[in-house]
């Protein structure tokens, strides 16, 4: 099984307008695997910004999300509050927006705009850190009491105090070692700043600057940090000091005068000398920030049992080396058996649960399908559920169940909608007879009357059960799944992993990013990007910018937090081809690097075929094709996706362009079957009756037309496709054949 | 090559156009030739910023041009005064540095004084002469520039008069007909007073949003070339209006909606029948498909295509979409920061492309086809790199018949060989 970052279920959005409600997404599922790209092309209006907004939680204020769920890590992004989503965007879901211009800040400069997202990350996830540590080892140590006897409920206390109290020592350590780490950042951003400057042949206050790093050396004091490099830092320090005399101020009255009433500062040209003793110093900075770091989690316990000792002077390769040997034999394999019978258990424990929930959604689901429901007895049904659902959940799992994390709220709010739709379809029907009423008895009347009665505005009931039901079957589904699997756990692993959720943690809540480092981090990630010269451009503002330099800023940002997913939304439609495809390279490639999952969307076909693994072609609120990118541009299946194809010239079209006639279908009154085949001329007669199922092609591919239908005539793909694709089969062999 | 027999609509010659940006100046446009034929689609391409768009709004005079010629139907329409008046400083300043070394001369050698007295006075004589030359080429250009439209309006009006000469004669012994003939002597001649030739050239702007005035209908704006031109027969304006909707695919009652209440596709036809309705010659479109969606562009090409094929439209093309450029237009001009670096027919240009800056802008292209683009290497152009012109200077040269390139002696050896091998 493919490894599904973010899922989108039946997805249904619609907007609330003056004319009535817009059916922007109609019913689309896709997910997205880890590391993949997946391309959403439509036309504009088809409804795939709708989806990529909803993604990102910032949907217009007018919309509705009619049903569906998107769930990621555990969470339905439809449902979490405005608080905790603010937590996944930008820091694990980021979007490059269409327009460059419109999505900068025009008064804020363009480096505050870039470190903003990852300052603010960086002191929300110290924050968290913590409090998760702490949670995750209350439900360990429940689990570890329920799993073993009374008599060792002693040991176990002892052993979780222990295992706090020595992250604590660790997360001391740590804390000191990253101080002088980012100290020593610090030092090596402003020494660039200098040699930059002094590069530019600007004047210099090289007495002031050399203050800074020597205030800045004395912080640097850890001993993990500096093992090693004590002597080389106190010569630094000795020349450093020596330069600052030399090039003192000579101050006389005069100079003294000029500084305090003119105040003409005392910068002087850069003396070569200088230059390279900050060179060096600074390798030798650089090298020290190469080091590895020592492991505070063997080490923390070390030191927690013997304050006294002096482990300090070993190389770190050997201080980790011992230290985990001792850890080892005094406390973690100990600790690994109370946890590896701790997660058997609580695996166990859920594999019970979820039997007997699936025992129960059997009943469960009779009962919704029955329909006619009572708020009462609805209520006390889930209620029992739910609470079954919450004891099925694995709490010591690291990778969530999103599907069980959320069933619970999404019941509750399907029913909710389904009884608030209950009571306001009655009341317009008793609208809509009032008006009927008194429209009648006007026109009775004789009178000329220019006002007409607003159609009912009721939505089916049949469908929200339908919600209901199908978060049901999802549950069930993956419930069974699961059961079926039960056999291929391995808990060895499993602990391991925990071990690492914890150290995380620890490390985690003593992390800190200054204004400073962060500053030094986006002029790396500029130049990423590939901006010239970025310390001149972090000061300045995006109107100094060209629109292609802007969309890389756009880039640098969205990325700045380090994502997980990167949404790009028409990120080249503003820009020309040479820029287009330089684009269109650094996205390519920072996917590699840094193995992200990207959602692309586009309406340009071109672009497509060198991004995308694979592809999803919308229309009218439905994905309407769904497979490979050599599925899609080899053998398309849809008439739309031909229709598209057929519409742009390549390089070797001669003949009249195919367009495509007519314009998309208004979605306030949706056709009621396929919605393409008003402007398809291979549609079929059942296209106009009834919506067509998406049929399976391949284990990739699927198309919604009835032309797959077994009982459909055999039409065959235009003439101006056919040839296209053998004219790139033919090419492709060629190359091949070279 | 049949349109070239129909002969030269537009000639563009040594096209500069420069913006004052504070101190400095912008070449924007800088020594841009180039012929267009009468109904050929002639494509202009480039990076933006690479002066495309410059090059046609100094066509149809949005802009003052700084130097260079522009004639269209033969008759200059556009003409700069910065050649001449450099052609004047570097004269003396010429005359200025050998008067100085004749001076000199002079107190080295005193019996050479009469000698080179004598050659001072010839060296002012010329001088004298060149400025007079180029003032006049001044005066004429200013005239240019300003009335082109005068002469132009003038040759109408004594046309029509001849016209109506003979008609009036025919007429002479009916009242009724002669105050007809009268009435519509009058239009006409109103008509052909307010006529400009550069109307005969017409534009359609990239962004069909903020090129249509939202306060207005579709009639109005269709119609609004039409009124100032002269026309006052309503009858006649809405039968015209009808006429051109139906003809870029829209409907009568389309006329009256304002423009918010359009799609891309459909306002970007309003700007083309807002052009056509002048009955023009020549049609500069101005990217008028890059904001569009894909199933939409080719219903506006397939539009212009059939257009031109109805009118004979001669279309200037401006775009950086490549592939487009390549179906819609039969020769192509590439261009980069101000300068034409590359001319030829499409098939042409496409086949053998031969300027590094065109080369790398082909394999710039995007094309649906998944194999082909994952082996797809895009070739950079630094031109720091490529070429050197510090001795040789470059100039537009002809490799083939219809193929231009911008290179120096050095470059056009290599290009010719790598062609002919």
């Amino acid at each position: 099984m493919e490894d599904n970052i973010l899922e989108v279920k039946k997805l249904k959005i619609s907007f609330r307008t003056n004319n009535g409600t817009v059916k922007a997404v109609r019913d689309i599922s896709f997910d997205l695997h880890r590391g993949e790209t997946l391309a959403i092309v439509g036309e504009s209006g088809s409804g795939k910004s709708v989806t990529s907004r909803a993604v990102l939680g910032i949907s217009a204020g007018n919309s509705i999300m009619d049903g569906g769920e998107i769930l990621f890590d555990g969470k339905d992004l439809l449902k979490v509050g405005e608080e905790d989503m603010c937590k996944i965007r930008g820091d694990k879901i980021s979007m490059i927006f269409q327009d460059p211009l419109s999505s900068l800040d025009p008064i804020v400069k363009i480096g505050q705009q870039i470190i903003e997202a990852l300052v603010l990350k960086n002191r929300e996830s110290r924050k968290n850190s913590r409090k998760e540590f702490n949670n995750m080892l209350a439900i360990l140590k429940r689990n570890m009491i329920e799993s073993s006897d009374v008599s060792k409920k002693a040991q176990i206390n002892k052993i979780i105090k222990t295992f706090n109290d020595f992250n604590i020592e660790a997360i001391k350590l740590e804390e000191s070692y990253n101080f002088s780490h980012a100290r020593c950042e610090e030092i090596i951003a402003s020494i660039n700043d200098f040699l930059f400057k002094a590069s530019k042949k600007q004047r210099l206050d090289i007495p002031a600057f050399i203050k800074i790093y020597l205030s800045k050396l004395e912080d640097i004091k850890d001993p993990y940090f500096t093992y090693g490099y004590k002597e080389e830092l106190n010569k630094h320090k000795r020349i450093l000091n020596e330069i600052k005399i030399k090039n003192r101020h000579k101050f006389s009255i005069k100079t003294g005068f000029k500084k305090v009433f003119k105040d003409v500062d005392l910068a002087t040209r850069v003396p070569k000398e200088v230059n390279e003793e900050l060179k060096e110093f600074n390798s030798v900075l650089e090298k020290m920030l190469t080091e590895a770091k020592p492991n505070f989690f063997r080490i923390g316990y070390y030191v927690y049992k013997n304050p006294n000792s002096k482990i300090v002077d070993k190389p770190i390769e050997e201080i980790n080396d011992y230290c985990y040997s001792y850890l080892n034999e005094h406390f973690l394999n100990v600790f690994l058996d109370f946890e590896h019978n701790a997660i058997k258990n609580s695996y166990n424990k859920a594999l019970e649960g979820k039997k007997k929930v699936v025992d129960n959604l059997e009943t469960l689901r009779a009962f919704f399908q029955k329909g006619n429901l009572k708020k009462r007895s609805a209520g006390n049904e889930i209620k029992g559920v739910s609470s079954l659902v919450y004891e099925s959940i694995d709490h010591l799992a690291i990778i969530k169940d999103s599907v069980a994390y959320t069933f619970a709220t999404a019941l509750k709010s399907n029913i909710k909608k389904y009884f608030y739709n209950e009571s306001h379809n009655a009341k317009e029907e008793v609208r809509f007879a009032r008006q009927t009423k008194k429209r009648d008895a006007l026109i009775a009347k004789g009178k000329k009357i220019d006002w007409k009665v607003e159609p009912k505005k009721t939505v089916s009931l049949d469908d929200q059960i339908e919600n209901i039901v199908s978060s049901i079957d999802r549950l069930e589904g993956k419930y069974k799944e699961d059961i079926a699997g039960k056999d291929n756990i391995d808990f060895a692993k499993m602990s391991i992993s925990l071990i690492d959720y914890f150290k995380e943690k620890a490390s985690g809540a003593v992390y800190k990013v200054t204004n400073v480092i962060a500053r030094e981090r986006a002029i790396k990630l500029m130049e990423e990007v590939g901006i010239p010269e970025p310390r001149i451009r972090y000061n300045q503002y995006p109107f100094e910018f060209s629109g292609g330099m802007r969309q890389r800023i756009v880039i640098a940002i969205a990325l700045a937090a380090n994502p997980d997913i990167l949404i790009c939304d028409e990120p080249t439609t503003a820009l020309d081809v040479t820029i287009q495809s330089q684009i269109l390279e650094l996205i390519k490639k920072i996917k590699e690097e840094r193995n992200l999952s990207v959602i692309f969307i586009t309406h340009d076909l071109g672009v497509v075929a060198n991004m995308a693994d694979r592809i999803a072609v919308m229309y009218a609120g439905k994905i309407v094709e769904y497979g490979t990118s050599e599925e899609i541009f080899y053998s398309p299946a849809h008439p739309y996706t031909w229709a598209l194809l057929s519409s742009m010239p390549d390089l070797d079209t001669k003949e009249k362009l195919e367009a495509i006639p007519g314009t998309p279908p208004n979605m306030i009154y949706p056709p009621v079957g396929d919605a393409f085949a008003s402007r398809n001329k291979y549609a079929l007669k059942i296209d106009f009756e009834k919506q067509p199922p998406l049929f399976k092609i391949s284990e990739t591919h699927y198309a919604a037309t009835w032309l797959l239908h077994p009982n459909a005539p055999k039409i065959e793909m235009p003439k101006v496709i056919l040839e296209r694709i053998n004219r790139m089969k033919e090419r492709a062999g060629e190359d091949n054949g070279l | 090559m049949d349109y070239k027999d129909k002969g030269v609509l537009l000639s563009v010659q040594h096209l500069c156009q420069y913006f004052k940006l504070g101190k400095k100046e912008l070449k924007a446009v800088d020594d841009v030739s180039f012929d267009v034929y009468k109904g050929e689609v002639f494509g202009l391409v480039g990076e933006s910023g690479c002066g495309k768009t410059t090059t046609g709004r100094s066509i149809i005079k949005l802009y003052n041009i700084t130097s260079g010629n522009i004639y269209f139907k033969n008759q200059r329409i556009g003409a700069g005064t910065l050649s001449y008046q450099n052609a004047i400083k570097e004269a003396k300043a010429d005359a200025k540095k050998k008067i100085k070394n004749l001076n000199i001369s002079t107190k080295k050698n005193p019996e050479q004084a009469e000698q080179n007295n004598e050659k001072i006075k010839e060296i002012n004589k010329k001088l004298a002469e060149t400025i007079k030359k180029n003032k006049e080429e001044i005066t004429k250009a200013l005239y240019d520039q300003k009335n082109c439209d005068k002469e132009f309006s003038k040759n109408l009006v004594i046309e029509n008069e001849k016209k109506y000469k003979q008609i009036f004669e025919e007429v002479k012994n009916d009242p009724v007909k002669l105050q007809e003939a009268k009435k519509k002597y009058n239009d006409e001649l109103r008509i052909a007073k307010r006529s400009k030739l550069v109307t005969q050239i017409q534009m359609i702007f990239q962004d069909p949003i903020a090129s249509l005035n939202p306060r207005m209908t579709v009639q109005e704006i269709i119609s609004e070339g039409l009124i100032i031109k002269g026309v006052k027969d309503k009858e006649y304006i809405q039968k015209q209006v009808y006429d051109i909707l139906e003809m870029v695919g829209l409907v009568k009652e389309h006329a009256t909606r304002y423009p918010h209440e359009f799609s891309g596709g459909q306002r970007q036809r309003i700007g083309i029948a807002r052009s056509v309705i002048m009955n023009p010659e020549m049609i500069i479109a101005d990217e008028p498909v890059s904001a569009l969606d894909v199933s939409i562009q080719a219903q506006v090409i397939n539009l212009l295509n059939d257009l031109r094929n109805e009118l004979g439209l001669t279309i200037l093309f401006i775009a950086h979409d490549l592939s487009v450029v390549k179906y819609f237009s039969d020769r192509i001009g590439v261009m980069y920061y101000g300068k034409m670096v590359e001319l030829a027919d499409s098939d042409e240009l496409f086949r053998h492309p031969v300027h590094p800056y065109t080369r790398s802008l082909l394999s710039a292209i995007p094309l649906p086809d998944p194999i082909y683009e994952k082996k797809r290497v895009r070739i950079t152009y630094n031109p720091l790199a490529e070429h050197d012109y510090s001795v040789d200077k470059p100039t537009m040269r002809e490799l083939i018949p219809g193929h231009f390139v911008y290179c120096n002696n050095a470059e056009e050896k290599k290009y010719k060989e790598e062609f002919f091998s």
